[in-house]
């Protein structure tokens, strides 16, 4: 009446209720038996488990294929999942990914009742505009740092959970930063304004990148790396404590992301230096498009109003903003040379970008 | 900590009086989430008695573990600090700005944030040995913003 895999099941429920049990699993794992662990101030993490036995991880992740936990038994008839194409700890790991995860997971916030959102004030049209802008910008890239993580997540040797963990904050992470700059743009009285084609340029890169490192680097470096300039920015032009909040708390997760990609790319090119030439490829393809989503209306308005005080001041305003720029590259080209990248004389983007510049080129004395 | 004597900026003393004042609101720093940097405070154009390495500089370090700071010391010159960190630069000028803010609003206004005071890097500037450093002043900047908050809580007089 019943297939072979009920019965079987039936059989082995029959020899229990007869008092026979199997209990080898009870020493399945002599070598990871007896782990003692101490909590520390900030309760038990991730960095205070990982140790001696746990915290071997190979440098090639386990060849069963399956979600089985790194230091179990495994036993051999485990079914592969044949879903990792991600088998190479250098692929994907960091020396931080235990300690960001531990931080992520101590550091979490929400935009339900961590903003003062009763702090909302009525502001002029152009400004409360321009904030609205800056919203939707923010609303529409941050989930590629969702998107991206979860495209490569189920593809990752699950020997390297301490990545994955980290990766499924980092989603965490992001959807909180959608969610935020979602209600900013909504509580206001105002609302969503334009969508930017620059930005989709440098989101397809992301998502499309041909393996994970490279994705990574334009990511977590690159594109993370200037909204977190941008996450400064805002702080510098908010015009209320509501905005304020709102930058910090981002800024602070974005940071957490950077560390990760930085020291990524690090392990990783310690040990493949030949594929370095692929990661300027990226950066190549990356720089062109952050150049011209940097320079669209839709992005550097919205600050200028904000740094002039208002629309009558823009012009006041993109001088005061001008160094912006300029920041982000210098921020930039510092990770990556501690990543162990030297970049500066490969860019194929302006280091600087100063109005006198771009007045001089446009032959305006 | 008597809360009405004024505490000299900038002092051991007066970074120790911030840090018993974290202790005490530790539930705040909780609900941030641990912090885990080192920061060192640079002052220039003091008075000259300052032991820095210019005439009128002074350092001062502080170290943040979990949820409070349990070291602060006074530094003769950078070369004395731990090896990761990252510096917040200012003349005694913009800090005494800064905190007569805090300490008026108690909080600081839009214009006396850390971030919206070092983002151009001037009046006051973030460095650190390398970026990954001077990135923590930003993965921690809630906490830190807290943490000079508390300057509201005891008066501050000035070198």
């Amino acid at each position: 009446m019943y297939n072979a895999v009920v019965n079987e099941g039936l059989d082995r429920m029959s020899e229990m209720a007869r008092g026979n049990f199997d209990l080898d699993w009870m020493d399945s794992n002599p070598a990871g038996w007896g782990h003692e662990v101490k909590p520390g101030k900030t309760g038990l993490t991730l960095c205070d488990v990982e140790t001696g036995h746990y915290d071997q991880v190979p440098e090639h992740g386990s060849s069963h294929g399956s979600l089985a936990p790194r230091g179990c038994m495994v036993p051999d008839d485990t079914p592969s999942l044949d879903m990792y194409t991600l088998n190479e700890m250098s692929e994907v790991w960091s020396d931080n990914a235990r300690h960001l995860y531990d931080e992520a997971c101590n550091r979490q916030w929400n935009s339900t009742t961590d903003v003062p959102w009763h702090k909302l004030e009525k502001l002029p049209d152009d400004i409360e505009k321009s904030v609205c802008q800056m919203c939707t910008g923010f609303v529409e890239v941050e989930f590629v740092a969702g998107d991206m993580p979860a495209k490569w997540m189920c593809h990752i040797n699950h020997d390297f959970h301490e990545v994955k963990l980290f990766l499924a904050t980092q989603i965490m992470d992001e959807a909180r930063h959608m969610d935020v700059f979602r209600k900013r743009a909504l509580a206001n009285g105002g609302g969503l304004l334009m969508a930017s084609p620059a930005s989709e340029e440098l989101l397809a890169a992301i998502l499309q990148a041909n393996d994970y490192t490279t994705a990574s680097s334009l990511m977590h470096i690159f594109g993370e790396g200037f909204i977190l300039t941008l996450f400064r920015t805002g702080e510098f032009l908010a015009p209320t404590e509501v905005e304020k909040t709102i930058f910090r708390l981002c800024m602070q997760d974005e940071a957490r992301h950077v560390a990760y990609g930085v020291k990524h790319l690090k392990y990783f090119l310690e040990r493949h230096p030949e594929r370095e030439g692929e990661i300027h490829s990226i950066l190549d393809a990356g720089e062109q498009a952050i150049f011209r989503l940097t320079l669209e209306p839709q992005t550097i308005e919205p600050r200028a109003i904000l740094a002039g005080g208002g629309i009558e001041n823009i012009e006041l305003g993109m001088a005061r903003i001008g160094f912006l720029y300029s920041k982000q590259i210098r921020e930039y080209l510092h990770r990556l040379k501690v990543a162990g990248l030297e970049r500066e004389s490969r860019m194929v983007i302006p280091a600087e970008l100063s109005v006198e510049t771009l007045l001089e080129r446009a032959g305006v004395a | 900590m008597g809360k009405n004597k004024a505490i000299l900026f900038p002092s051991e003393d007066w970074f120790r009086g911030l840090v018993s004042l974290m202790g005490e609101q530790e539930a705040t720093y909780r609900e941030l989430g641990a912090t885990d940097c080192t920061m060192v405070v640079k002052v220039t154009g003091g008075a000259s008695q300052g032991t820095g390495e210019d005439e009128g500089e002074k350092f001062f370090e502080v170290v943040f573990e979990d949820y409070g700071a349990d070291k602060v010391r006074e530094l003769a010159s950078i070369e004395e600090a731990s090896a990761s960190h990252f510096v917040l630069e200012a003349s005694l000028e913009t800090w005494r700005e800064m905190i007569d803010n805090i300490r008026d609003n108690g909080s600081p206004d839009l214009e006396h944030t850390l971030n919206y005071l070092t983002f151009p890097d001037d009046p006051m500037l973030v460095t650190g040995p390398d970026q990954l450093e001077v990135d923590t002043f930003y993965r921690y900047n809630e906490s830190l913003q807290r943490f000079f908050n508390a300057a509201a809580e005891f008066p501050t007089s000035y070198a």
